[in-house]
């Protein structure tokens, strides 16, 4: 029942693969348009302000360059781990015969999905530690379960006709999973590998709740201090992050997809 | 670092019933009013756009656009504007009930076979009863699916927004996290998160039910 609902989820995130062909449409140029100009926005806002001293602390290139760092290094650190993890998993996984193991894999990721990220986050903060590694493998949990799902379900998807034919043109089961079952289920795959990254980008920001770092810290401390500008610029720049994580994994997945599908 | 000791816990559950059923009560109020909003306007935005491909590819993409912000930026965006509390949190799960209702609104209104719009206006409907009384009535699982999708994404944003002041059970897990190293962290935290995750699967298992029976009776499988 909740595999119905996480399923959109999953399909949520993902938006409709461009058509083959016909790569540069002015739709793949929309985002970045959208960001340069948003930023631009905010370069001009933040020129035209009279920042005090507390402001200049933060709004420099080098404190927001290395807040960016600790941002896009934490998403991508946790993204790399979840592939490198989840993906495997899934496809032994998805080889054994048996439902009960599968259900209860579908079951513990439709829970986990339900799981606020804060929670996991700051309940790991608590039992264990604070700081970089505590963020990382709350991301890694978190984003770890979309994917696992998804190479799952992408691999079930495969028609069961197009695996017996396989068969009978003499393909070992190995080769069957190589060459027929694994590029089907590559778009499915890569869609969960979007959303998890998408995901990061977003938990990596309530990573300073735990001195994680990341541009959250701008967010957190433009609202303690009432400084509206830092908060603003914390926001907009991970929103653009976020957008454009989503724009290139977008491109990834169009170049990924194996031909044919 | 805080051992675990569910004796404890059951303690902690037990004094502080009052104060927990409150901010459940909070919980499902806010999710459930942000729900209502993003009903009516995405359905109504559905509706308007569903036959008019530029508009509908903007407003999905916009929603897209919504939905990919992390939510503690978009809470952050909208504090200088709407201040601290209810408005900000509300705004924000709006913003992102969005795409999910907007989108099935959409493909439910179109995957209504042609031949039954074309029998609806050979009986004399207008466009606008055809839509109303024909179309919408055979996409509303759909829709309500969407709705569903939202309803899982607002209730682990909600608990975000506490961060803001907002209502609900975040308070708590923010709370465990403020008294980091006292004896009750972890039962604050872990009771936060535990609310959170029961109440998602329970009002996902209430949508099954009000699929059941806010669908045309012609339809139910």
């Amino acid at each position: 029942m909740t595999g119905q609902a996480t399923g959109d989820m999953a399909v949520s995130y993902s938006r409709q693969p461009s058509v083959r062909g016909r790569f540069f449409t002015a739709k793949r140029f929309v985002t970045p348009v959208l960001v340069v100009l948003v930023l631009g926005i905010l370069l001009l806002w933040l020129s035209s302000l009279q920042l005090d001293s507390i402001e200049r602390r933060t709004l420099n290139i080098d404190y927001i360059i290395n807040r960016t760092r600790e941002h896009l290094g934490l998403t991508i650190v946790a993204s790399a781990l979840v592939a490198v993890l989840a993906i495997p998993l899934g496809i032994a996984l998805s080889r054994t015969r048996s439902k009960v193991v599968r259900g209860i894999v579908l079951g513990v990721a439709n829970v986990g999905q339900a799981t606020p990220a804060v929670g996991v986050i700051i309940l790991l903060a608590i039992v264990w530690q604070t700081g970089y590694t505590t963020a990382l493998m709350a991301l890694v949990i978190y984003s770890f379960l979309p994917v696992l799902r998804n190479t799952l379900i992408g691999l079930q998807q495969v028609d069961e006709s197009v695996r017996e034919s396989a068969r009978g043109m003499g393909m070992t089961p190995n080769q069957v999973l190589l060459h027929v079952e694994l590029p089907l289920a590559v778009p499915v795959i890569l869609a969960g590998l979007r959303t998890s990254l998408v995901f990061c980008v977003g938990v990596a920001t309530i990573a300073t709740f735990i001195n994680a770092g990341g541009l959250g810290d701008m967010i957190v401390n433009g609202l303690k201090l009432q400084r509206y500008p830092v908060l603003i610029t914390g926001a907009v720049l991970v929103a653009c992050i976020a957008l454009l994580i989503d724009w290139v994994a977008g491109i990834a997945e169009d170049l990924l997809r194996p031909r044919g599908t | 670092m805080t051992g675990f000791d569910f004796s404890r816990l059951l303690h902690f559950w037990s004094q502080r019933w009052p104060d927990i059923l409150g901010l459940i009560v909070e919980h499902i109020a806010v999710v459930a009013i942000s729900l209502l909003i993003a009903m009516v306007v995405g359905v109504g935005i559905g509706m308007l756009v569903w036959n008019r491909p530029i508009p509908r590819s903007v407003v999905i993409a916009a929603a897209g656009v919504a939905l990919t912000i992390p939510s503690l930026a978009m809470l952050a965006l909208l504090i200088p504007t709407f201040g601290l509390g209810w408005t900000p949190t509300v705004i924000a799960l709006v913003m992102y009930s969005l795409l999910p209702i907007v989108r099935n609104t959409v493909v439910g209104l179109r995957e209504v076979p042609p031949a039954v719009m074309e029998s609806a206006t050979g009986m004399g409907m207008n466009q606008f009863s055809v839509l109303l009384r024909i179309q919408l009535p055979i996409a509303w699982p759909i829709i309500l699916t969407g709705v569903r999708v939202a309803a899982q994404l607002t209730i682990g944003i909600a608990a975000i927004a506490a961060y803001v002041a907002g209502p609900g059970l975040g308070s708590y897990i923010f709370q465990g996290l403020s008294s980091l190293g006292s004896v009750n962290a972890l039962n604050f935290a872990l009771t936060g998160t535990l609310g959170v995750v029961i109440l998602a699967l329970l009002v996902d298992a209430l949508f099954v039910t009000i699929t059941r029976y806010t669908t045309s009776r012609g339809l139910r499988a």
